[in-house]
This record gives C-alpha cells, structure tokens and sequence, in this order.
C-alpha cells in the first residue's frame, strides 16, 4: 500500500462570514479526499484540560472531493515573461550583473538568463559548481561554456559580465572587482585577486528557448510537474543589463563605476522604484522595452548594494546605494497551488476558528480557517494573532538550531508530523530560521500549509501547543464560561485600524501577540483612548516590528536587529522593512515600548516549568479589589496550567515605569520562583553580569496590571502566555477564570467600571 | 598515554604555479575540433595567503608530452640496436594500450590479444605474398581481419565470466598457433611468411635509415593507439562504461536508466580488436615477416608482465610497463636468461608492495600516509580533545579549535559532578527547580552541537509513548532512532535522555 500524504493550506487564513475562501489540497496516493468542516473547540489533549475538542458542522462542501498531487515551487526569484523574445538577440549581446554569491560552491546557479535546462537552449550566466563564474549557451543539442578564473569569494561583491558574439563565436567573461570596506563580509585587507578576464570561442551559438528570462534560476518542465524554475541562486544580485553589442573594456569601467550602460536591451534598475513607503515585488527594467521582472517568493528588497558606503544606513536615506535583492533557493511565499474547493461561510455564520477536515485512508489533515462575523455580534472581540502564527509557521528550531535545547531548556518532542515536514523540506521557513546560506528568514506567508497552526499541535521544542492549538484553550474557556465572542485577527486591524475595535466592549489578546504592525499599536491606542477595555491575556506582545506586505496581506515581514530575543540579526543597513520603509526591530528600541500601551513589556522567557502568581500589596485597594473577590489573600493563583504547570510561564512580561508602564498601574500580583531558565531578556541587559536568572534577578518575574484610561477605559494585563492555558484546568473551575470572570463582568458592562471612584488620597491610620 | 608533543608544522610549496594577474586578458585556446583545453589550469586561492595562484590540476598531458618529445628526439642518437628495442618498445605499448582498454575499460579479460595481432598479421601478410596486394592495402585488411576476428572473440564474451573466458581466449591463441604450424605451405618456413613487402624499403631494411624510419613508423603507431585510448576511454563509451564499473549492482543500476552497457563493452572490444589489427598488419611490415612465435605463450606473458607492472586499467601504466620489461627482454640481451628471471622477480614485488602496479603507487603511498597520519592522530589526540597543530591544519574555523579545549575541560568538571544524588535529583524531576551541579550539567548537555543530538519521538499523535531518536544536523536529513527502548512517560523518557548524555560523558 502506498502512503497517503495529504497537505493543505486556506487562502486567506482569516475571512469575515459570507466571503469566499480557497482550500488547497495536495493528495498524494489518493485520488479524492473525504471532506468535512470542523470547529475547533480545544486543541489539547493534555488530560489536565477538556481535551482534543472538534465539532462536525453541516455545510454545502461537497463530502468527498477530487484533489491530485500539487508542486511546490521553492526558492526567490523574477521573472520576466518577455512574450517577443527580446532578450532572445541574433547578434552581439553582453549581459551583466553586479552579484554578492553567499553560496557560490556546491550546486550550478543561474544569475540570470533565458535558459532551459530540459531543452539545453539559450544562455545564461551562472556559477558552477566549482564556484566559478560561467557563461553557457545552448542550441538544443550541444551546450558550451566559457568559465572565469578568479573563484567566487562568499559575500563578496564582483561586477560579473558575459559577451558573445555568433559571427566570431567568441565569448568575453569578464569579473571585476567591486569590493569596498563596507559592502562585502570580509575587507579588502584580504588579499585576494577578485578580477578575471576569459576570452574563449564557443562551439555553438545560442537559441532562442521556450522559457522566460529569469534572474537568479533557469527555466525547466517535464510532463509530470510542468513548468518550473531550478539552478537557484543564493545570494545578492544588484543591478543587471543586456545590451546588444559586446561591450567595449571602457564601457566595462563606466559600469563599475555605476554607470547605467547605453542603449541597452534591458536594464534591471534595482534601485528604482523606491519610496519613502517601501518598494513593491517588481523590479523595474529603465530600458526602452519596460521589460519588468517580478518576484517570485518574494526576493528581500532593501537590502544593501554593490556601492555602499555605509553611512546611509537605510535605503530610505539613499536608495542608490540599495539595489541589491537577495535571493534564496529555500524561500516560499506562496504554494501557488489551485484551489480544491472554495466554501463561502453564510453571513450568519459563527464567529470561531474552523478547520477543513480532509481525510483519505487513515492519514487526516486538519486546514484551519478563522472565521469572523459578517458584522459585530458580540461584546467581546478575541483578537487571534494571525501575525505571530506567520511568523512562527513551520519554525524548525528544534533540527536546526544547536541553542534552542538551552533556551527552552527541554529536550524536544517530536511528532511524526514534525519528521514528515522536516525530511520534505517543501513548506518553508518561519522567521526564527535561517535560508541556506545563513541569511535570516524575513517573510513568511499563509499560502502553504502550515504544520503549527494545526489543532493539536505541540510546538516540539517544548512539548506543549503555541499560538494558535493554544488560543483555543481561551475560547474553549470562553464558550465554557458562557460568553458570546467574536473573533478578529491581527490582519483585520492592521487592515482597518480602530473600526475593526471600536464596535467590541472589551478585546482580549491571545497568548502571543509578539508581532505588530504600527497601524495595531496606534488602533489599539485610539481604542483605549477612547473608552476601551483591553485586556491583555499573553507574553512578549507588541514586540517586533512588523508590516503586512501591501501587495500581498498574506505575506508579513519583520527585520530582527539590534536586541531582543532574535533568531537571528539583520545585515548592517539592512534593518528596514522593504514592505514599508520603518525601521524593524524591536517596538521599544523605536519609542514605543509595549509598557506605553498595556503597562507590561518582554522580560524573561522560560519553558522548563511555570510559576503561580501571588497578589501583591496594590491587588487589596478598592479601585481593583473586584478583580479579586473569592480569591483568598494569600491564594496562590494558577499553580496549574496545560503550559508547564502554572499561570506565569514560557514568556514573561513585567511592569516598568522606566519603560513607560501609566504610572497610575496597579501591580495586582506577580510571579514567584522560576528557575534560572528564566533569564532576564537581552534587550535589559545593558552590563552583562552574573546572576541575571530567576533565582537571583528580581526583573525576572511575570506581573499583572491594572490601569484606566479617559472614558472609562482600562486595560488588565496578566503578562504570561501560560495564562490562558491555566484556564482549562479543573473543568474550566479555578482561580485563574476566577480573576477573568470578575474582569470580563466588569469589562462587558456600560458605564464606569468599579472601584473607578476610589481615587481620592487615603488618609491611613494604619 | 604518550606525552604531548606539540610538533611544529608547516612547509613551503614545492610547486611551480602562476602567479597570475586577474585583471589581464586571457585567451583559452582548445585542441582543435573539440571543446577541450590544452591544459587544465585552474586558479585557485592559496588558502594560507588567499594569493591567487594558476595549478595545472591535471598534468598527465605535461608529462606525455615530455615523454613522447625525449623518445622521439633522443633515439636517432642511439646505436642501431637500441632504434629496434624503442621501436619494439613502442609497438608492445601500443598493443598493452589497445589491451587496456579491453581489459580495464570494457572489463572482458581477454588474453586472445596477441591472437588478434597474429590472426591479423597473417592475413594482412599472405594478402601481400601470395595475392600481391600492395604494402599500403594491409593497413586495411589488418584492421578487417582484427574486427572481424574480434567480433568472432566477442560473442562468448557476454556469455563466459571472468576466467573461464580467459582460458577460452587462451585455448583460441594456441589454435591459432598449432593451426599455422601444421599448414602444409608454410611448413618450409616453419610457419612463417616471409619477404613481406613494407614501407620499409628492401635495402634499407636492418641498415640504419631502416631502422629509424621503422621508429618513426612504431612511434605513430603508439601515438594512434594512444589516440584509440582516448577517444574510447575518455568519450561516451567509456563515460558510460565507468558508471557500470564498480559492482554488479553498479551493473544493474545502469541498465535501469537505460545504458546498454553490455552493448559499449563489445564496441570497446570490437574497436580495439580492429586496432589491433593494424598493429598486426605493421608488426608483419616491421620484421618484414609474421612467424608463429606472435601465438605463444611466452610472448602472451611477457605482455601481461608489462600490464602488471606497470598498473592496469591505464594508458601510463601500459605503456611505463611495456618501456621495462623491453629494456630487460631486448635491452639487456647479454644478460641471457637471467633477464627472464628479472622480470619475473620485478613482476612479483611489483605485485606484492603496489596494489595498481607502479604507476599506481603515488596514490597508494597517498593512502598509506593517509592511514599513518590517522593512526598517529588517534594515538596523540584523545577523544573529542583538544586538536593538536597537524589536525589544526585541517579545521577552518579556528574558533572551533578552542571550542574543542574548553569543552575537553568543561566536561572534566562535570564528570566529578556526576554522582548517584544528581541522578536521582534528575529522575525526580526533569523539569524542576534543580541544584547548582545539575543545572550546569543539564545546560552543557542543552548547548551541545546539533549533529547527533538526543530527542525524544512522540510515536502517536497524542499518545504517551515515546522513543529516543537523534537528529542528523543536516537539513533535510531525518533523525534516527538510538534504541528500540519505549517509554510511557514523558518524565521516564526525559531521564532516559538525560542518562544516555551522562554515558556520552562519562565515556567521552
């Protein structure tokens, strides 16, 4: 029996009820999947809660669908259809590019070229895979090269440049070096020789072949896939040209000057096309025929060229010095599959996070979908963290990263699903991995599947379910608990700033709500300002700087720099976003440190066990003693939980004034005793010094709040992603859903809150 | 334990290379007709002073060279008797070449070779004596009788394995042999043809003009066996003969994808067959006759003592061996028979001290010191300890040289810290609060590198079994399981990994 494989993803992973949305099924070994739509009402099977919860719900979608084997295109790369084959010339050409290979040994690269690989037509410059630079040409017979001397040195710029003439026959591979003391990764005190100079006949000519011009990979097909792109590049390629002639030794210089060439075929002008707002996929071609090239995976735009200098430390100070795009044969935006079925919700569809139960054989496969209502319905908006689940999706710390044993301080549970994805290597990286080439992986995307934001899923490093199988612990507490809410997601309020907040009494942040746009903080902000209650119920929320890109919402990027617990950290000058223009990083290194907000910020992580929280002195003051009631004064709250054991645990958030916590917060209690696996965060370690853990540091903690705002505005903030997942424990009956019903009564009501008149001075006798 | 011995390293290049400048132009000329360089010069950076600097990577086509130019310029100054033993020299290397190729590249291992070259130069020679065809024409009906006699060979090759074809190929030589001895015509001349027209004219013949012309003569002949050589071995049939080389397997795989690799044997051998044939039609113009003698034996072993001295399977080791053995078999003719003996004696140590014959000793010595180097390695280095300066040689990150010292040390602390409390503090609780001495034990085993590193399998969804498995560190490259131990609690199997690293430890 063959194995059945069946991989899935929705586009988008969030719609409002009465839109469409696209189900995308790849089945392997079967012909047609059995189809069914679930809600998912809890996706933990830890015994300690309610268990794997899902609900079959009746729809239209057909029970038993077609679906076949659907390909996968991996690696960034632009195209340029080029439907008159004029990059396809009969006479004298030189093509040239401006190139900084990461990988240049290994496997055959293409720079750029109109090359087929199955029909061996056509020409293209490339690197082989000794690592040398290499001009091939083809007639759909014979293949013949002319290869530089100099080897490819990693991250180093060279001014790369093929001419060929059919009359001669002769070809001129030139490679000049562009090196200077800040773009490249080793100086020029090396002394390597990065120039060569070839001239060889070739033995046959070029022909035109039925692929497009590509840069960074070659075109290829077979019957059974189709049309693909292979021969990936790794690395940066600046500014590119054709031009129809061979190029005299003088016009060479003018280019490595940075001179655009005269009268050329095409002329890839990577720095064109920039605002202050950032730069969009499409790279424009000055030349007279206007033949743009579009990305495909999203090359990294923004990113330093051949020429800079380091003083401008960001593209939008001078964008001439930013042409350079990165390319890598690992990344994946978009599967590009077709759709298997589109299901369109009804209007009064409810509000909740459903999934596309698609079965064959006994392999299963669970595609979920957040489903928002047509119109607000309920007084409570959950907001699910569709940024974070990007950027978390597929992560594969637990094979790759030789720290994340000591960060999480576990050693890590892996599911079949976990050796499955990792041996296809097929779905993508998340933002806490690397590209192949070591550069950090900056966009990740809903358009594949996603193997962590399936119900049930455990995050491997840590043995217990993260972001999205662990927000359903709070909406199973929610519907436990009795209250109607809707769901919102990161995207709708990045999208629609304070309108997707301002209908809902209160919003509640899920557990992680780490990744935020400018327009989330500032909607968040308005919504408080004017009379909104927050609570917020994660760790290390409004942490990274990150934008949905404008073309593509489903596509988010983020720039990790400067501090904070990073995967990894930018190129210099390569620390704005190329979707926007922002400086990334963290929120707080750029005026708006989370504290300003919802009075807690990042300031330990852990994940060996987690902690209780006990009531602090502020927790017994009229203005906030409701929170409490049937809470004894020294009860310790949440010494239990799905995550680790305990209400406060794996991210940790803390009170500061410094940072900017209202100074009016109350500090309703705090946690107690973690380990030294709790280190104080990087961004507060300013002098390094021992005993920055748990059992020595007193910042290492994890704190809950309580501040007003204008118009009877608050914010509760329980500053730990364990909270939620406490709340399922003992049948949903403990002191942790005790503090959320006195909040949520208090927060869904009209009119002041209580204790809101307990603000005169107290006159203490005691 | 020896004591360590930091021994210096270092050694200057022995190498002649180019120093080239990278911005001058460079024309890359081909050998005409093909897609080929002259030489393959490569450039490279000096990893010691990253200085670029032009190798040629392959430089057999230097040494042919020199090699082919001395002989070619250095025997007109020879004594007449030493012209003939080159020139018998150059036409024993191009028949070991033709053989190689037979043996080495197509892998039937033939020994009808000298029966090709006789059948050959008979029929090459009676077409000249008794049917008064021009000297020229012999050059063709030669090589048609090596085919033909070649394809008749061929066929039980495919049929016959190994040793048994040999003896067949053998059985065929002394057929040949008896059968020209007991033919009535040439029973007066003991079986030979004799007065065989030639290039070289009659009164020349034995006299010095004769003698060079017919060097000149065998000296093409090798150039074009060694051309035969090349354009076999080195083209499509010989690329696709090396896919098939190997194994059987190897064999299998090839005709799996499509490589008819039985079908390349046979061209191998039919080329060279024909090849061979004309190497009989020349030997029969050079002597000016063809006598039995080419179908014995001794002639047979004499031609396999050059293969296996001088390395089969290549076209050097041919033609180096075939220069030996006729240095001592024709060379030193005063010696008498003891010359024999000599060969005999070069043949046995050659086989007993070099695998590939001499041509294949430099990689053989490669390997021996390969093989020392890593003996004394293991003997100086302790496992998982600290590099010393020979290996250092070897590491290209040198942090990783340091990281190798401190960890070496690192984990003589930990090892005192590893007693029967820490364990049991660990099996309590994996995950708790823990002492000083296990927190620091537990962090150095957290830290650990990628490759091989522990984790722990979840064998069903949502079940509580577990398994150890160990991740390869390489992307894309699945974990594997470390024993076939199931767990049924995640606590059991969390200090199951733990004891495993104190074991790795321990023995480290």
């Amino acid at each position: 029996m063959t194995d059945i494989r069946l991989f899935g993803y929705s586009d988008p992973l969030s719609a409002r009820a009465g839109e469409p949305i696209d189900f995308m099924v790849s089945a392997e070994g079967a012909s047609e999947v059995k189809a069914e739509l679930v809600r998912l009402v809890h996706g933990d099977f830890n015994p300690e809660g309610p268990g794997f919860i899902e609900e079959v719900i009746e729809t239209d979608i057909p029970p038993a669908l077609p679906a076949k084997r659907q390909y996968t295109q991996n690696g960034s790369f632009a195209r340029v259809t080029d439907p008159g084959a004029k990059l396809a010339p009969d006479g004298a050409f030189t093509i040239h590019a401006f190139i900084w290979p990461s990988l240049p040994v290994g496997s055959r690269q293409t720079i750029m070229g109109r090359w087929s690989v199955s029909g061996s037509k056509g020409y293209a410059l490339g690197i082989n895979p000794e690592g040398k630079l290499e001009f091939w040409v083809g007639d759909g017979v014979a293949v013949d090269q002319i290869t530089a001397d100099a080897p490819l040195v990693p991250k180093v710029w060279v001014l790369v440049a093929a001419s060929f003439d059919p009359a001669t026959g002769e070809a001129r591979l030139r490679q000049i070096d562009v090196q200077n003391s800040w773009n490249s990764h080793i100086g020029p005190v090396t002394p390597y020789d990065h120039n060569s100079h070839t001239v060889q006949k070739l033995r046959c000519t070029p022909a035109t072949a039925d692929a497009p011009f590509l840069i960074a990979a070659s075109h290829e097909e077979n019957p059974e896939r189709g049309r693909f792109a292979s021969m990936l590049f790794n690395g940066k390629i600046d500014r590119s040209g054709i031009v129809a002639r061979a190029l005299t030794a003088d016009e060479m210089g003018a280019i490595a000057k940075g001179d655009a060439p005269a009268e050329p075929l095409a002329y890839w002008d990577t720095t064109a096309g920039y605002t202050d707002r950032g730069v969009g996929p499409i790279i424009q071609d000055t030349g007279p025929n206007a033949l743009h090239a579009e990305g495909v995976n999203r090359p990294v735009r923004a990113m330093t060229g051949w020429n800079w200098t380091g003083r401008d430390d960001s593209f939008r100070l001078n964008p001439s010095q930013y042409g350079g795009i990165a390319y890598h044969d690992d990344a994946l935006t978009d599967c590009g599959w077709s759709p298997t079925v589109t299901w369109t919700p009804p209007k009064d569809f409810r509000s909740g996070v459903y999934a596309l139960k698609v079965s064959a054989g006994d392999t299963v496969d669970r595609i979920p979908v957040i489903i928002r209502p047509d119109a607000p319905r309920a007084k409570i908006a959950v907001q699910m963290s569709t940024f974070t689940y990007l950027a978390y999706a597929n992560e594969h710390l637990s094979f790759d990263a030789q720290i994340a044993q000591a960060i999480v301080a576990h050693t890590p549970v892996i599911s079949g699903d976990d050796l499955e994805y990792n041996k296809l290597q097929e779905f993508g990286l998340s933002t806490y991995d690397h590209h192949s080439d070591g550069a950090g992986v900056c966009y990740s995307s809903w358009k594949r599947p996603i193997i962590n934001i399936r119900p049930g899923y455990r995050m491997a490093g840590m043995n217990f379910p993260w972001a999205l199988p662990a927000d359903l612990s709070l909406l199973w507490w929610l519907e436990h608990a009795g209250y109607d809410y809707d769901l919102i997601t990161d995207h709708d309020l990045d999208r629609e700033g304070l309108a997707a907040l301002a209908p809902y009494k209160t919003v509640i942040n899920v557990t992680h709500p780490e990744y935020y746009s400018e327009g989330m903080l500032d909607a968040t902000e308005q919504y408080l300002q004017g009379g909104g209650r927050v609570m917020y119920l994660g760790g290390n929320g409004y942490y990274w700087v990150t934008a949905a890109c404008p073309d593509d919402p489903a596509c988010v990027e983020v720039r990790k720099l400067d501090s904070g617990s990073r995967a990894w950290q930018a190129e210099p000058g390569e620390g704005y976003l190329a979707t926007t223009g922002e400086r990334s990083g963290l929120w707080r290194n750029r005026g708006r440190a989370p504290q300003k907000l919802v009075g807690l910020g990042f300031t330990t992580e852990g994940m060996d066990r987690a902690e209780p929280f006990e009531r602090m002195p502020d927790s017994f003051h009229k203005r906030v003693a409701w929170i409490f009631d049937g809470i004894g004064d020294e009860e310790l709250i949440g010494d239990f939980g799905l995550a680790l054991g305990g209400a406060a645990g794996v991210e940790l958030d803390r009170y500061d004034l410094a940072l900017g916590t209202p100074p009016h917060t109350m500090l309703l209690a705090s946690s107690i005793d973690h380990t030294d696996n709790y280190p104080l965060v990087s961004e507060e370690v300013t002098y390094a010094f021992p005993g920055r853990g748990g059992s020595q540091d007193p910042q290492v903690r994890g704190d809950m709040i309580y501040f007003t705002t204008t118009e009877s505005g608050a914010v509760f903030a329980a500053g730990s992603i364990g909270w939620s997942q406490a709340l399922p424990c003992k049948g949903g009956e403990n002191n942790v859903g005790t503090v959320m019903r006195n909040v949520l009564k208090a927060f869904t009501n009209d009119g002041p809150l209580p204790g809101a008149s307990y603000t005169g001075a107290e006159k203490h006798w005691r | 334990m020896t004591e360590k011995r930091f021994y210096q390293v270092g050694r200057k290049p022995w190498e002649w290379r180019l120093k080239p400048a990278g911005d001058a132009e460079r024309a890359r000329g081909r050998v005409p007709g093909t897609r080929r360089h002259w030489l393959k010069w490569r450039d490279v950076h000096n990893d010691k002073s990253l200085k670029r600097e032009r190798v040629m990577v392959d430089k057999k086509p230097l040494w042919w060279t020199i090699g082919l130019v001395l002989l070619l310029f250095i025997t007109p100054f020879l004594p007449n008797s030493m012209i003939s033993v080159v020139s018998i020299f150059c036409i024993y290397a191009a028949i070991n070449i033709l053989w190689t190729l037979i043996i080495g590249t197509a892998g039937i291992f033939s020994l009808a070779t000298l029966a090709v070259v006789g059948v050959s130069a008979y029929i090459a020679a009676a077409a000249n004596v008794y049917l008064g065809v021009p000297w020229p024409f012999m050059l063709i009906i030669g090589p048609m009788a090596g085919l033909i006699f070649g394809a008749i060979l061929a066929a039980p090759s495919t049929r016959l394995d190994g040793l048994y074809y040999a003896l067949l190929t053998m059985g065929v030589a002394e057929i040949c042999r008896v059968f020209v001895v007991q033919l009535r015509a040439l029973t007066a001349s003991g079986g030979a043809i004799t007065n065989v027209d030639s290039f070289i004219p009659e009164d020349w013949f034995l006299q010095r003009p004769g003698l060079l012309l017919g060097f000149v003569g065998a000296f093409l002949l090798m150039l074009g066996a060694l051309l035969v050589w090349r354009l076999v071995n080195s083209e499509r049939l010989g690329m696709l003969l090396r896919v098939a080389k190997t194994s059987r397997e190897d064999e299998a795989f090839a005709e799996a994808v499509g490589i008819d690799f039985r079908r390349a044997r046979l061209m191998v051998f039919i080329i060279s067959s024909a090849a061979l044939g004309v190497v009989g039609a020349f030997y029969a113009m050079y002597y000016r006759s063809i006598s039995p003698q080419i179908f014995s034996l001794d002639q047979l072993l004499l031609l396999f003592a050059m293969m296996v001295i001088g390395g089969l399977g290549r076209a050097e080791g041919a033609v180096v061996g075939a220069a030996i053995v006729t240095i001592i078999d024709k060379g030193l003719i005063e010696l008498g028979p003891p010359r024999i003996i000599l060969v005999a004696l070069i043949m046995i140590g050659v086989t007993v001290f070099a695998r590939e014959g001499l041509m294949g000793a430099r990689n053989q010595f490669r390997d021996f010191r390969n093989r020392k180097a890593g003996e004394r390695r293991a003997r100086r280095t302790e496992k998982g300890g600290e590099a010393m300066p020979e290996e250092a040689t070897e590491v290209h990150d040198k942090q990783e040289l340091y990281y190798r010292r401190f960890n070496k040390r690192l984990r003589d602390k930990l090892k005192d810290m590893i007693t029967p409390e820490l364990i049991a503090e660990h099996q309590r609780d994996p995950l708790g609060h823990h002492s000083d001495a296990l927190a620091r034990v537990l962090n150095f085993f957290r830290r650990g590198e990628m490759a091989d590193k522990y984790v722990i399998h979840r064998m069903k969804p949502a079940e509580e079994k577990f398994r150890i498995m160990a991740v390869s560190g390489a992307r894309g490259m699945p974990p594997r399981v470390v024993d076939d131990r199931e767990y049924s609690d995640i606590k059991e199997a969390y200090h199951a990994v733990f004891l495993l690293r104190v074991n790795d430890l321990l023995e480290s």
